[in-house]
């Protein structure tokens, strides 16, 4: 799928710390986080961060409390400015932007849903989910017709005139979706979006993210610090680690090769069978003498085979896309991708 | 010989000090001394004076007394008096006439009307009937007792006062809230005006301004009264939920659609309870400010103090409880009225 580059961040630093610039060459020579902190007194927040958020795509970065996935999503939209490097979008240098540019740039191609909701106390839902529309200008009567649209599509019809406090921590999220919808913007950033919400109406969240997105193809830039979640949304999956990217790409490709001891530990206890899809596992279409148990999708996760296969480890499915046969999928290949990631270290070892 | 003779003779100033003389009156104990004869040098280190400015005033005549400093301070504000009033009172004058036109406008509107308007006024804000009706019988029972004027009067310069206090502390307190170095300098200012004893700028206005003039009480009430609104409009501002002003800064709000939308909106509990604050000091203030010809219930408090009449110190001290309680309800109940439809 080679699709239009939407942002693209290049060699990207950000320290925080009286001296910013003088700490840079520190850290361009090879000055780690810890020492840097030690030596300079100089926060590194992020170091030569290089990735590309295709158009209509959900990016996801991933990493724990401190490895700054939350910095690095306000530098999109410039909530923080950069010590150096560039960010794009649309093949536009924001950086050159004026701040009427910014304005605009923040008004109507970008939108942004907060981990903490970040709704206007004192206004009604409805008039939340016009918020972006009432900035540019428009009344109440103008965006309303639209506001009522996307509440009632992320499920809350008949909320419109309740304040944010009478409703509870999701709704109170779908109101934070409802109004990056509303603001028609083609890029949506949301940081930590489900954080904030209990596992069963995060997951309902994630559907609904899923299910919008199915429809609308905007380009998404998810941050979290759940590696369910990640996996559950990601097309493009960064992961951060103080600062820096340590693997990125298909989810489904770091999950089966981590490239690096961290990210081993951290897929090491997810259930691999939930996350694991055919199209990541099969070989290629053998027209040859095998006899097929069944036909299965490329986008089946591994759990759902396992059901209709009961355990036979010897049979053969043919993977289909479209009605085409596209491979084939051996249940050992299949227990094979299940084998937990430390122990895969090891056969990656021995193949080698 | 006074104590500090060597002191000037080994720093050899002797040829300074017998040359001035020390222009300022003689004190009392000046001239008790000079009654009693030489003074008598002290005879042990025990009853040795601090070097101040009136013991080396007696070693040196040419050094100050320390009556020299207030009296240096009086001629200096007499001095400029002239030429601040000149800018102060055409600057001032607008408050003169609101006063005047609030004093005229409560006494002259009958109290069939100004009654139910007041009541009406309460109701709007408050939205509770048992308010009202408390209200109510507060001020007619007042009025029973032919406090009517006097309340009337106090409650004029209060709404005002406070008013004036809020039309300029409200700005003041944002732009404090937006600059950290405003703010650096405002604060000791305002911790100024809290502390310093009322009574104490009172003199200097009385300078300032003719006594006949309204707006002598009415800055010296505002003066008081200013602080707190000022001090919780800052504080409201600083206090807006980080994450709030995040997302609308993400969805492009200008800084002015900030400060509206936004900020002051959010910050309005807190105003709300600076307004109650500044509306119970302009109370205390109006009070005080009758000694400097403020109309109202505190002339009947002076009267009391003055004549030594119990009873109508008594019954305006009374009165003037009653006007603060009906303030500091109404201004509550809207307060918490804020309060619920802001609940986060």
């Amino acid at each position: 799928m080679a699709k239009n580059i939407k942002i693209s961040i290049r060699n990207l630093y950000k320290i925080f710390g009286p001296t910013p610039d003088v700490a840079l060459e520190h850290v361009r020579k090879g000055m780690g986080k810890a020492d840097l902190l030690e030596q300079q007194r100089h926060v590194l927040g992020l170091r030569d961060i290089n990735v590309d958020v295709h158009d209509g795509e959900i990016t996801v970065i991933m990493g724990l409390s401190g490895s700054g996935k939350s910095t690095l999503i306000r530098h999109l939209n410039r909530l923080i400015d950069p010590t150096a490097g560039e960010i794009r979008v649309d093949g536009e240098d924001i950086m050159s932007y004026t701040e009427e540019q910014l304005r605009k740039l923040r008004r109507e191609r970008m939108s942004m849903v907060f981990q903490k909701f970040a709704l206007l106390p004192h206004k009604t839902v409805l008039e939340n989910a016009g918020m972006a529309k009432d900035i540019r200008g428009y009344t109440t009567s103008d965006f309303e017709a639209d506001a009522r649209k996307w509440l009632a599509r992320v499920g809350l019809e008949g909320n419109e005139y309740q304040y944010p406090h009478q409703l509870s921590g999701g709704m109170q999220q779908r109101v934070g979706i409802a109004r990056a919808l509303v603001s028609d913007a083609p890029i949506m950033l949301m940081d930590e979006a489900f954080s904030a919400l209990d596992p069963l109406i995060r997951s309902d969240m994630q559907d609904l993210l899923l299910e919008l997105q199915e429809e609308l193809k905007k380009t998404i830039v998810f941050i979290t610090h759940d590696l369910d979640e990640a996996l559950k949304l990601a097309d493009h999956l960064v992961i951060l680690k103080d600062g820096e990217v340590v693997q990125q790409g298909d989810p489904q490709e770091i999950l089966l090769n981590p490239g690096d001891p961290y990210i081993v530990d951290f897929i090491s206890d997810i259930n691999r069978a939930r996350v694991l899809r055919v199209r990541s596992v099969m070989s290629p279409p053998d027209d040859g003498d095998a006899t097929f148990a069944g036909d299965i999708s490329e986008k089946d996760n591994l759990e759902s085979v396992l059901l209709k296969s009961e355990g036979d480890m010897s049979l053969n499915f043919r993977v289909v896309r479209n009605d085409q046969h596209v491979g084939t999928l051996h249940m050992k290949d299949l227990a094979r991708a299940l084998v937990p990631t430390a122990a895969s270290a090891d056969r990656n070892k021995n193949a080698a | 010989m006074a104590t500090y003779d060597s002191l000037f003779s080994s720093l050899g100033l002797e040829q300074w000090c017998s040359e001035g003389k020390s222009s300022g009156p003689m004190s009392m104990a000046d001239l008790l001394n000079k009654n009693k004869g030489e003074s008598a040098e002290p005879a042990s280190i025990w009853e040795l004076p601090f070097p101040s400015m009136d013991a080396l005033n007696e070693s040196c005549a040419a050094f100050p007394q320390s009556r020299e400093l207030t009296k240096g301070l009086e001629q200096g504000f007499l001095a400029i008096k002239d030429s601040l009033s000149l800018v102060l009172d055409p600057l001032t004058q607008p408050l003169s006439w609101f006063l005047d036109g609030a004093l005229y406008g409560m006494l002259n509107t009958p109290w069939w009307i100004v009654i139910p308007l007041l009541l009406a006024v309460v109701y709007v804000v408050t939205k509770s009937w048992k308010l009202m009706l408390f209200v109510g019988g507060s001020i007619v029972l007042l009025a029973f007792i032919d406090h009517y004027d006097y309340a009337m009067q106090t409650l004029a310069i209060i709404f005002v006062c406070a008013f004036l206090c809020v039309l300029l502390g409200v700005p003041i307190g944002i732009a404090m809230a937006r600059s950290n170095s405003l703010q650096r300098m405002i604060i000791p200012v305002l911790d100024m005006l809290q502390t310093l004893p009322p009574f104490v700028y009172l003199i200097p206005l009385i300078f300032l301004f003719s006594v006949t003039e309204s707006k002598l009480y009415g800055i010296a009430i505002i003066l008081y009264a200013i602080v707190p609104v000022i001090r919780l409009t800052n504080l409201g501002i600083r206090l807006v939920d980080k994450d709030v002003i995040e997302a609308a800064d993400a969805f492009g709000m200008t800084p002015r659609q900030k400060l509206y939308k936004v900020q002051i909106p959010l910050a309005l509990p807190n105003i709300m309870a600076g307004v109650n604050q500044t509306i119970m000091m302009s109370l205390a203030m109006v009070v005080i400010a009758s000694l400097v010809s403020a109309p109202g219930l505190g002339v009947l408090v002076l009267r009391g103090i003055r004549n030594l009449e119990l009873g109508v110190g008594l019954v305006s001290g009374l009165g003037i409880v009653i006007l603060a309680v009906i303030l500091d309800r109404v201004t509550k109940a809207s307060l918490a009225r804020i309060n619920v439809s802001q609940k986060q």
